[in-house]
């Protein structure tokens, strides 16, 4: 990691499997000796609210809990207008979003009281907020694999093959058995591959 | 591990015998891990606060080190047993843990609970990270027996919600000889012994402040001397991140304060700087030693801090430069209840009867906002069935037949018991709906008394709302199924009607449970030709409910759009279906 505290912010929507993200991405860099710190907010929130962790990876320090604003190294979006607000207060010149295209609409929307913002301007906004975006259809390929909930996984597959952290294949799996279970290591793993594969066609476009 | 996780731990590592708890964000998941994790520490979730600091404070009486755990409101329940405990005292180590909700990410108010230490006569520990959650249950405990008092443990939201490392230890037992022992003059508080106790409370509060002076929690960290910034707990870690060249007075134990240490500190720095988060308390302890501070006329009394707060509280801007405005025009995303809530065929049928709702504490408290927007207020745990009461008999003619008052089951026997043999013990008229959804929902689902089910789920009784309410005197007491939301509308109409108190008990389980499901679990379908656009069934506030504009309507088009369930969502409880007018929504 090119800088000491590395910030990170997964963002998404109550359900989307965003506090167990950023937990198996801290316990990943904790097994490597980086000290980790990461400030959640639940709780009311988890009923359909945004939510945000944020994890900060030291290897000389246990930092605070919470990133200052305009301090995001890379920012983790399940859900791509909540990367657009993320990114508006802890983003900066040189942030790096990934970003799940698929939207979450809030009840305001899907009831017509307000609009959602339009996909390519939401996408040309996200891009200005960055040095770099990616956007993957995470949502759709999990949908594919049977259960939505893996797109989380596979944002940690991208980001591992954009060579951002330290995050393999193996390193995870031993993550997964000590979070969750072993029996839930195959199915993830499964996602975190097609992470890899996801992305693997952006980054070739970049070289 | 969380901060949770690592008073959870300390528990277990301190020889913690009993712990007890209401859930409450954010200190739910302590008597969660416990329960998990440690099957040496007896633990079982109590219907309130109050209730279960006067289990721990049973254990303690008994020779076990306890633990009581409750948000910052939830000490407002158990503060008659927390005042008095002070002049008994303790035998066993007891300590308290509160954490507190700067900035109300869940809470009604974001009161400070070291208030309640200086005001109980009491010692308070602040941890700011896990590891010193951990090691101050600890020290908790030791100061908890060595000045018979019992000890708040004060948790933020940053410190409980928060994850970093933690080392692990063995578990060690307690000092104390188990055991019933017969200590009136101690125990019993009657004016004559609680005379005696009174000087014995004071005295303990000046030899725990000359323990202070030499509390290893309690350190100077000497940097540069032109600011010297006293702080504790998770402002600490924010100050320092933003200063990290100055020198520091970190407070372990903010009641009683070390006072020497105070002054040796203030003798060595040119500028003093108070970092605390909501009231001065801290500042005022220190502006009273006579020593000239600065505080909260720089980090304000409202909300939490942090590191880029602290910042410009001190110099005015901020290394966090903004990068201009900007216009993101993203639509807010506020929490509502979920796809299938039973709730929500519950507020349906409310609103069909136009009624004023007082409310109370739970996910249907989200049937405040829109469009939903049936809760007119919802004061603290318990509240709504005494206001809806209080209304009823002072305003006669004025609220009869339109005033309801709703509870869920967890709160209903949290607090609301007592309130609802007032409304039967006084008389009036007012309809009280248990909205029962089996299950604590809004803190993540744990068993209360009338669940069946222990913290562990061990099978246990389950406490009858109907029988209860019998026993009260109420003679309209009626169950209803709410999805049925033409009966439910029907039923409350009829009760409003009703000259006497009566109770209905909407029962279904949150469409969270895996456990007593009702829902079919298959989508329901909405065919778009039959639908008129009359957003009936969008108005319930359902996530899985999506409105479709048409842009361009056929000739003789009169509606505007039409309504579409997301099939990913929908569970299909019939509650769309029940209202819809021009009967389109179907079974898929």
């Amino acid at each position: 990691m090119n800088k000491d505290p590395y910030n990170l912010v997964v963002a998404g929507v109550g359900g989307q499997g965003n506090v167990l993200g950023s937990q198996l991405i801290g316990t990943v860099l904790v097994n490597q000796g980086y000290k980790v710190t990461i400030g959640e907010t639940y709780g009311a929130s988890q009923r359909g609210g945004s939510v945000m962790s944020h994890v900060r990876i030291s290897a000389k320090r246990q930092y605070g809990p919470l990133i200052p604003p305009r301090f995001a190294d890379l920012v983790i979006a399940l859900e791509p207008s909540e990367a657009a607000r993320v990114l508006a207060r802890y983003g900066n010149r040189n942030t790096v979003a990934i970003v799940n295209t698929r939207p979450v609409y809030s009840i305001d929307v899907t009831g017509g009281a307000v609009h959602y913002p339009e996909t390519n301007g939401l996408m040309e906004k996200i891009r200005s907020l960055t040095s770099k975006a990616y956007f993957l259809d995470a949502t759709d390929r999990a949908l594919q694999m049977g259960n939505p909930i893996l797109a989380n996984i596979i944002m940690i597959g991208a980001v591992s093959a954009a060579g951002i952290l330290p995050i393999t294949e193996s390193n995870l799996e031993k993550a997964i058995s000590e979070v969750l279970s072993s029996e839930k290591v195959s199915v993830n793993l499964k996602a975190f591959a097609v992470g890899k594969e996801l992305i693997a066609s952006q980054i070739s476009r970049d070289c | 591990m969380s901060g949770n996780e690592g008073i959870a731990q300390g528990a277990y590592e301190y020889g913690v015998r009993l712990a007890s708890a209401y859930p409450g964000t954010p200190s739910t998941e302590i008597l969660e891990y416990i329960g998990e994790r440690y099957p040496d520490i007896k633990a079982g979730w109590a219907p309130n606060e109050k209730v279960a600091l006067e289990v721990a404070a049973g254990a303690a009486y008994g020779g076990s080190r306890a633990m009581a755990c409750m948000k910052h409101v939830g000490l407002n329940v158990a503060a008659d047993p927390f005042m008095t405990l002070s002049y008994t005292g303790v035998n066993g180590g007891l300590v308290i843990v509160v954490c507190d909700d700067p900035e109300m990410h869940s809470s009604q108010n974001e009161q400070d609970t070291r208030n309640f230490a200086k005001f109980g006569k009491v010692p308070c520990l602040e941890p700011s990270d896990s590891q010193e959650a951990k090691d101050l249950i600890g020290e908790a405990l030791r100061i908890s027996e060595e000045f018979d008092t019992p000890v708040i443990l004060r948790s933020a939201t940053r410190v409980s919600h928060s994850m970093s490392l933690v080392e692990t230890k063995p578990r060690t037992e307690g000092l104390r000889e188990l055991g019933l022992k017969k200590d009136p003059m101690k125990f019993v508080m009657l004016p004559a012994m609680a005379r005696k106790r009174h000087p014995v409370v004071e005295q303990r509060l000046k030899d725990v402040a000359a323990f202070a002076e030499t509390f290893p929690y309690n350190k100077v960290i000497m940097g540069d001397d032109s600011l010297g910034i006293i702080s504790s707990g998770i402002t600490f870690q924010y100050a320092r991140e933003a200063f990290p060249n100055v020198s520091f007075l970190k407070l372990g134990m903010v009641w009683p304060l070390p006072e020497k240490m105070i002054r040796d500190f203030a003798s060595k720095v040119k500028r003093i700087v108070i970092i605390e988060e909501l009231d001065p308390f801290i500042e005022e302890a220190i502006r009273l030693m006579g020593i000239k501070v600065e505080g909260k006329e720089l980090t304000g009394l409202c909300g939490e801090l942090s590191p880029e707060k602290v910042e410009k509280a001190l110099t005015g801007s901020s290394k966090a430069k903004s990068i201009g405005p900007i216009d993101i025009d993203v639509p807010l995303r506020p929490p509502n209840m979920c796809p299938g809530c039973p709730h929500r065929a519950t507020f349906t049928a409310l609103k069909k009867n136009k009624v004023y709702v007082a409310g109370d504490i739970g996910c249907y408290t989200l049937g405040a906002l829109p469009p939903v927007g049936m809760l007119d207020n919802c004061l603290c745990m318990g509240a709504g069935i005494g206001i809806a009461s209080g209304l009823d008999r002072s305003l006669g003619d004025l609220a009869r037949g339109k005033a309801v008052a709703v509870i869920g089951d967890s709160t209903f026997f949290h607090s609301g018991m007592t309130p609802l043999l007032e409304l039967a013990y006084n008389g009036g008229s007012t309809t009280v709906v248990i909205m029962d959804n089996r299950t604590t929902a809004m803190t993540g689902a744990q068993p209360h008394p009338g669940t069946g089910f222990t913290l562990r789920q061990d099978p246990t009784i389950s406490a009858n709302i109907e029988k209860l309410a019998e026993a009260f005197g109420f003679k309209r007491i009626r169950t209803i199924n709410p999805y049925n939301v033409k009966d439910t509308e029907k039923v409350i109409g009829e009760e409003l009607e009703a000259a006497e108190p009566s109770l209905i008990i909407a029962r279904a389980p949150c469409a969270l449970l895996k456990t007593e499901r009702i829902l079919p679990d298959k989508p329901l379908k909405i065919e778009a030709e039959l639908c008129k656009g009359c957003k009936s069934c969008i108005n319930t506030g359902c996530p899985a409910l999506e409105f479709v504009k048409i842009e361009e309507p056929k000739e003789g088009e009169k509606r505007k759009g039409y309504s579409k369930i997301n099939e990913l969502l929908c569970v299909g409880c019939r509650t769309c279906q029940e209202v819809c007018k021009f009967d389109c929504i179907k079974e898929a």
